[in-house]
Formats: C-alpha cells, sequence, structure tokens
C-alpha cells in the first residue's frame, strides 16, 4: 500500500520523502546524571531502580534518529526558521527505558501531506516514525509524531 | 480506581525560562523561540519564551506516574493544541475511561490534558497505563 497521500488540488504537490530513513547512526544512552537534571527540572524525584523518565522516549528518538531537527525539515524541503510545530505524538512501549543502557534508534518518514490551512494558508503535515529498541534487536518501543510544517508562501 | 474517578492533579506553579535552557540541551534543539523572547517578539508569537513540546508532555507523564504510582505506561497519544510560555503555571490531570483486568494486571484506560493557567487546554489526549493487580 503506499504511504502517498492524493494531491490536493489547486496546490503544488510537496516534496516526495515518504519512506526516507531516519535510523541513527550510533546508539543512544541515556545519562543517569542528565535524567536526574530532567526530572529536577520538572519537579519529580529520579526513579531509585535506574528506570529514566518516560519522556526519554522522544528526547532519545528525536537525537538518536539519522537527522537533526533542521536536517529532516530540510529534506522536506523547509526552513527550520520558519518553525515547524509539534502536531501530535503517539508512542507503545514494550519495556520502560533504563539509564546506562545503549539503545539503537529505526525509522522512516511516513507521509508529507499537504492542505490548505485556515490559519496557515497551506501547510504539510510531516509524519514519521521511530522504533527504539536494545542492540540485539529487542523492540522497547514505537512512536509516531507528527509536525506542521507551515507554508506561508504558498497561500 | 474505577472509570469516572479524577487523577489527582500535578501543577507546575511556574513554567521556568532556565528550564527551557536545560531542555534545549537534552533535545539537541536551540531554537531560539525557548531561549530568547525577542526572538519570540519578533515571530509574531507573544513576548515570552515558549516550553518545548516535550517538556509540556513531561509534566502530563509525570501526573500519571504520580497518579498511579507502580504502573507503566503502555500507551500515549496526545495533541499539542497550544503552546506554554514562560511564567505561566500549568496543570495536568486526567480521568479514568476504563478499568480492565488482564491476567495479573489491570489495564487503566484515561483521557489525560495539560491546561494552562486562565488559557485552557495546551495537550490533550489518551494513555493507557497497565498496574499490578
Amino acid at each position: 500500500m503506499s504511504n502517498q497521500p492524493t494531491p490536493t488540488p489547486d496546490l503544488p504537490a510537496p516534496p516526495q520523502v515518504a519512506g526516507i530513513s531516519l535510523a541513527g547512526t550510533k546508539p543512544y544512552t541515556i545519562s543517569a546524571d542528565e535524567n536526574r537534571a530532567l526530572c529536577e527540572s520538572i519537579g519529580v524525584a529520579p526513579a531509585a531502580d535506574g528506570t529514566a523518565h518516560p519522556i526519554y522516549f522522544y528526547i532519545a528518538t528525536q537525537v538518536g534518529m539519522g537527522m537533526t531537527v533542521a536536517g529532516l525539515c530540510s529534506v522536506c524541503e523547509f526552513d527550520v526558521e520558519e518553525g515547524p510545530m509539534m502536531a501530535s505524538s503517539k508512542v507503545t512501549f514494550s519495556r520502560p527505558l533504563v539509564t546506562g543502557q545503549p539503545y539503537q534508534i529505526t525509522g522512516r518518514i511516513v507521509s508529507l501531506v499537504r492542505k490548505p490551512s485556515r490559519k496557515l494558508g497551506v501547510m504539510d503535515m510531516l509524519e514519521y516514525l521511530l522504533e527504539l529498541s536494545l542492540p540485539d534487536g529487542t523492540p522497547m518501543l514505537t512512536t509516531t509524531n507528527v509536525w506542521v510544517l507551515p507554508r506561508r508562501r504558498l497561500a | 480506581m474505577k472509570a469516572g474517578d479524577t487523577l489527582k492533579p500535578f501543577r507546575i506553579a511556574s513554567v521556568s525560562p532556565e528550564g527551557m535552557k536545560a531542555w534545549a540541551k537534552f533535545l539537541h534543539d536551540p531554537n531560539p523561540i525557548h531561549l530568547d523572547p525577542a526572538v519570540v517578539k519578533a515571530k509574531g508569537l507573544g513576548d515570552r519564551v515558549i516550553n518545548q513540546g516535550p517538556a509540556n508532555l513531561a509534566y502530563l507523564i509525570s501526573m500519571l506516574q504520580v497518579a498511579v504510582p507502580k504502573a507503566q505506561i503502555e500507551s500515549l497519544e496526545v495533541r499539542y493544541v497550544d503552546n506554554v510560555f514562560g511564567g505561566e503555571a500549568v496543570e495536568a490531570g486526567g480521568t479514568v475511561k476504563e478499568v480492565s483486568a488482564d491476567g495479573s494486571k489491570r489495564r487503566i484506560s484515561c483521557d489525560v490534558w495539560l491546561r494552562a493557567e486562565a488559557r485552557g487546554a495546551v495537550l490533550t489526549g489518551t494513555a493507557i497505563l497497565a498496574a499490578p493487580l
């Protein structure tokens, strides 16, 4: 089944980016010190058993994927300075994340859908999927994020 | 815990601009809208720094951890509805939709949210937790 959406009439087609790999080039390890600092920043105590704050589902996959935020935007022919906006996030955990454990990240762009927007004029909805696993391939989590890329110049 | 129960709220009295500097490092994302009010103003987005979306989500997750101790998050889905600005008070909360037994666990489905004081929802979503019976 194709992930390419049906083009919206009267708008130029968005870049064809579905399927582009977001696999990380090196493992990501949640530092115990950083986890402690992160927990302090939101007013909670870090877990005593080495479990990392679950928000590392987002941090580990974003930092560990094969592109920076600016790079991901660039692939979509969008300048990060124009302000991508987070629209939604979804995560399914197989196991809790822990500090000190190297994780590998794989993933891909799912779709880039262009549509008219009352607020922005024109926008692209970028959906990408990332999976985090142990080095032996044991799955830890799957997450899907959707960003809005405003295309004001197309309005 | 049963359907209709309210989850204990988790409140941040004032979202810290210093915290945003720390999150910029955690996320490896130096976007200046999180660091410099002048940039926020120049972009027409307000006059205070804007908190990172994942930090807002972390408040909501911490609410779940405090409200349902010993539970693991199985899944979580949220929509980012609005920004949170430096100095704002926010409160995360939720209600239980359904509780079911599954072997040695109980599965708890919840509606969840993060609200900015005086402005309303900034995050909305659903969560499924697994807790020991």
